[in-house]
């Protein structure tokens, strides 16, 4: 028997010949990969790195010796000893061939069509020098019924055309749909000649991934209205940035034109290692909001009651001054700050610098979501949340756990990477959280537990556990800790079976590698110190983290980053201590965080706010208290990009410069640190939060660097403290607090946010708009039935904080007492229904008739 | 809803017998075309639901089947073989013979909904050609005679 379990085994290796070059590869290489990664290129359409292979275009032609025909190289395994010429007469002759047949039906239209320039079509036809045919039928046309366009486009999505006549039917983007994002509203209709694509009938393809399917179409068959006749691609320039809506940070491409500094559109920089080439509709489209008509274009200042356009010096002056106002008759104790942690590492930086050095307070935060954070500092989650994750483990995992996630509008990139791993290994997937989620469906099995019962789902694990493996080291000290400490009663309180928990719990002791993904539900609960600690146990117990890797996932593009750099009141010993030693000191006091600081502003104890980028005011719980807490501040400055609630309360209002403006590092959830370089100028006269910090140092006479290089170099100093804390070094108490509930509230409120937004800025980008436009209650059919209501109709949801109305959607994924409502829309405020203190948040809803 | 309880129960059963679900979606098709006669969106969505696939991987398939009608048709569907056996046979005299019989053309139904008349593709049966498919049967080595009697006894049928 074998002692080790992490060694691989050995994979096979074959050699063979292409094009005289001798090529050695792993065994199961395809001949097509084979020659590419020996930079032999062979042309090809329906192939797609990260699809199975289908052989349905033939471009990709290869004569191979001992083989009477031609052979498609996507679709043929290299074998050892395989002779094989890509470039001879024959497959040259075969090639264009295929290819007129390919056109035999196509429009060649490319002076009006928008690929034009970028199209694998046109390049490769025009590589062959076919200008002719030997066709002399109609081409078959499809015309659109009713719409009197010459370019027969059909519009099939909120951002798709989609152009029958172009279509050379490789089936890429339909494959993409299905397999890699377990989507179902595109498809392939009729057969033969007849054969088109087209959405799903009486649907619209409008998947949280959709603009995909443009990207990889290799023809101008799908097109999308954010790019198409805007402008032709040579006459753009490209820059390589991340997606900041996202904590993976998958890596784009900006296309933009530097005379009219204007981006025209996204596409992926596909990085192995993150995201495989997709990227979310959110990712592709959220660029738009640089160049909204809203950008906030000068600093506005407070003069009587109203908020009128002031210069910067005049801006940046009156901060500083009342700053040190403040800071005079009050101490700087009653200063606080907030930073949103989707800014690069400089201004997140130079924000925690000036408040701690030059107002010297330590009240700053960057963590602000639609929960409230818990009042007493994190232990056992920051342990949870600060360890190391890695994406790509994902793929070569044997079991994949998602505790408390809605993957797919939490972590989309990560959603797909476990389809991937399913479509291409055999790995176990659960997917357990308190209501039915979307992403289950790459899931083995879906439990689901009672509302608030996390940490006793996973008591109930440890004991199930203890009873499969009754050796497991230190049993009995954990049962002494933890309450339920019986498997059947811990079983009745979450409503998983005591039989499913232990099948579970075998998983869990037999895996080879774990993944193990804490989500949303967990890292914004208000017992979340709880629930990591019973997590804490359950990795002492079974050892997930020595076979594999289990993090409370960052939510933010730069959470990480923020962390690191010690963000919060508390930071890591090691990130303190640097900064003491840079600083020469660091503030006495201890200090609030957002919650903390929220408290003291109520209490008249904190008179001042710098607000960088965030809008707490329409995100942060209980929407009226936190208005009523901002108003009683003497001071306020918010930086941001567009007018919000919050900034509407301020004194001074900074136009904040957006990632694309300036160059910028962020640290993704791995704590991959990646750059976003500058696609275009600042508009307007925004700034970078960092360049905005500077100025109202400089103003306070305590400049903040002596230069961009001295704030780099501390930047560094900062991120190489490891921000990993250790686990515990003994099981944890986990005594579940009681969940309240009154039988008049009967249904559970999920917030978040809508796959194509994200927080309260993507309202901004006019693509992401036409997916969804506002707010609507999710429920699932069984509530539709039980209230009578359809699509469309209103319903009033009321919680003990508050009510709103909104129209319904009846739901594919929830069943039960559930609904969802999202976040991210400035006329209906989700917060509005959120208690600060309340673990779970229980509305009852209405039909609003008429 | 178009399907009744015996065709869900029966779609449901088939789809159980395979070890993929969406196998079950072929069968279903056949299911729900024997009771309504023929197929439509929103047929589709209730095989997908009774199932639980993919709407639209029931419609796709649906559609890749010229041999299920999409529309209403008359209570005997007459699908003439026109590829090539069949047509050196005369399978074009005879869809002329048909039509006029009928007093309809290709693609259309009589006014007592009692036949629609279309042509097909090679229905396997070459060595008897020409020939013909009327909803589920084979007409073979056709004659005008033939086609005489085999109409009279469907409309005594009707
Ligand atoms: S629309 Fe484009 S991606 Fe889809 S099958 Fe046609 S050519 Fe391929
Ligand atoms: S690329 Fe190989 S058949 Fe299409
Ligand atoms: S050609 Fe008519 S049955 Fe085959």
């Amino acid at each position: 028997m074998s002692t080790s379990t992490t060694t691989q085994p050995a994979v096979k290796m074959v050699t063979l010949t292409i094009n005289d070059q001798s090529v050695t590869v792993p065994k199961g290489t395809t001949v097509l990969q084979a020659a590419l990664g020996a930079g032999i290129h062979i042309p090809t359409f329906c192939w797609h790195p990260k699809l199975k292979s289908v052989g349905a275009c033939r471009i990709c032609y290869v004569e191979i010796e001992k083989m009477p025909k031609l052979q498609v190289s996507c679709a043929t395994e290299a074998t050892d000893g395989m002779v094989v010429k890509t470039e001879s007469d024959i497959v040259k002759r075969g090639r264009k061939a295929v290819l007129e047949f390919i056109l035999a039906n196509h429009p060649l239209d490319c002076p009006t069509c928008d690929k034009g320039g970028e199209c694998d079509l046109q390049n490769l036809t025009f590589a062959h020098g076919l200008d002719d045919s030997r066709f002399d039928f109609l081409k078959r046309r499809h015309i659109v019924p009713g719409v009197p366009s010459t370019f027969d486009d059909l519009r099939i999505g909120p951002e798709i055309m989609l152009n029958r006549n172009r279509c050379i039917l490789c089936y890429k983007c339909v494959r993409s749909n299905k397999e890699a994002f377990g989507e179902y509203d595109i498809g392939a209709f009729e057969r033969g000649n007849a054969m088109e694509i087209n959405a799903a009938p009486g649907e619209q393809v409008a998947n949280p991934f959709s603009g995909n399917l443009v990207e990889i179409c290799p023809v101008g068959a799908l097109t999308n209205s954010d790019w198409r006749y805007k402008i032709r691609v040579w006459l753009t320039q490209t820059t390589p940035s991340i997606d900041i809506f996202n904590s993976s940070g998958s890596n784009i491409l900006f296309y933009k034109e530097d005379h009219k500094n204007r981006i025209f559109r996204t596409i992926s920089r596909r990085n192995d290692e993150i995201d495989d080439g997709w990227i979310t509709d959110v990712a592709r489209y959220g660029y738009q909001l640089v160049h909204s008509p809203d950008r906030l274009q000068k600093p506005l200042m407070k003069k009587g009651s109203k908020q009128v356009p002031v210069e910067w010096e005049e801006a940046v002056a009156f901060v500083a001054r009342r700053l040190a106002e403040i800071d005079d008759t009050k101490g700087c104790v009653c200063i606080g700050g907030l930073a949103s942690p989707t800014l690069d590492l400089d201004s997140l930086h130079s924000f925690s610098k000036f408040m701690r050095k030059v107002i010297g307070t330590n009240n700053l935060d960057f963590r602000i979501d639609y929960r409230s954070l818990p009042e007493k500092p994190d232990s056992a989650f920051s342990t949870l949340s600060s360890q190391p994750f890695t994406i790509a483990e994902i793929d070569t995992s044997d079991v994949i756990f998602v505790f408390g996630s809605d993957l797919v509008k939490e972590h989309p990139n990560e959603y797909l990477r476990i389809r991937k791993a399913r479509n291409f290994g055999r790995p176990l997937v659960y997917s357990v959280n308190s209501f039915n989620v979307k992403s289950a469906d790459v899931a083995d099995r879906e439990f689901i537990y009672a509302p608030g019962t996390e940490e006793v789902f996973i008591n109930g694990l440890c004991l199930a556990a203890i009873e499969e493996n009754p050796g497991l080291s230190g049993a009995d000290g954990l049962k002494r800790k933890i309450s339920p400490a019986d498997l059947n009663s811990a079983a009745k309180t979450c409503g998983v079976s005591a039989e499913d928990l232990k099948a579970l719990a075998r998983t869990l002791i037999n895996g080879k590698k774990i993944s193990f993904i804490v989500g949303d539900q967990v890292s914004l609960s208000r017992d979340r110190e709880v629930i990591a600690a019973a997590l804490c146990n359950l990795n002492r117990l079974v050892g997930i983290t020595s076979r594999g890797q289990m993090a409370a996932l960052a939510r933010y593009a730069d959470s990480i980053g923020a962390e690191k750099l010690g963000l919060i009141p508390n930071p890591h010993p090691d990130v303190k201590r640097a900064l003491t030693d840079l600083w020469g000191g660091f503030p006495e006091m201890a200090g609030y965080h957002t919650e903390g600081m929220f408290s003291q502003m109520l209490k008249g104890e904190l008179d001042a706010m710098v607000i960088l980028g965030a809008n707490p005011v329409a995100m942060y719980p209980d929407h009226e208290a936190v208005a009523e807490t901002f108003e009683k501040l003497d001071f306020l400055v918010v930086a941001d990009l567009f007018e919000t609630e919050t900034t509407a309360m301020a004194d001074v209002v900074l136009p904040l410069a957006s990632w694309t403006e300036f160059a910028g590092r962020y640290v993704n959830l791995e704590g991959r640190i990646q750059k976003a370089e500058r696609a275009i100028k600042p508009l307007y006269e925004s700034k970078p939060a960092y360049a905005i910090l500077a100025d109202i140092a400089a103003a306070a006479r305590k400049p903040l660097f002596s230069s961009a290089r001295e704030r780099e170099e501390e930047i560094e100093k900062v991120l190489a403290c490891t921000t990993v804390r250790p686990w515990p070094g003994d099981y944890l108490d986990v005594r579940p607090p009681a969940i309240d509930k009154d039988p008049a509230y009967p249904i559970m409120l999920i917030i978040g946010d809508d796959p194509h937004h994200r927080c309260y800025v993507t309202e901004k980008a006019a693509s992401l708009v036409k997916f969804c436009s506002d707010a609507y209650i999710e429920l699932s059919p069984e509530l539709a039935e039980k209230f009578k209501v359809e699509d469309g109709d209103a319903v009033r949801v009321e919680s003990k904080y508050g009510k709103l109305m909104a129209p319904v959607k009846v739901s594919r994924v929830l069943e039960g007492d559930v609904v969802f409502l999202p976040r991210n829309f400035s006329v209906t405020r989700a917060n509005s229904l959120v208690s600060r203190k309340a673990r779970i948040d229980w509305v009852r809803i209405n039909k609003v008739s008429g | 809803m178009i399907l009744n309880k015996e065709s869900v129960a029966l779609m449901q059963k088939k789809a159980s017998q395979y070890p993929r679900r969406k196998s079950g979606i072929l069968p279903a098709l056949t299911i729900a075309y024997r009771q309504v006669g023929h197929l439509n969106d929103q047929i589709y969505r209730e095989i997908a639901k009774a199932i639980n696939v993919p709407y639209v991987e029931v419609a796709e398939a649906a559609t890749f089947y010229t041999m299920f009608p999409k529309q209403p048709t008359g209570k005997y569907l007459i699908q003439v073989c026109h590829n090539i056996s069949c047509a050196l046979l005369g399978a074009d005299s005879l869809v002329e013979y048909l039509e006029q019989k009928l007093g309809i053309k290709k693609g259309e139904t009589t006014k007592d909904n009692l036949f629609t008349l279309i042509s097909v593709e090679c229905l396997g049966s070459c060595a008897t050609a020409p020939m013909m498919q009327i909803n589920m049967d084979y007409y073979e080595n056709l004659t005008r005679a033939k086609v005489d009697k085999i109409l009279e006894e469907l409309r005594a049928k009707a």
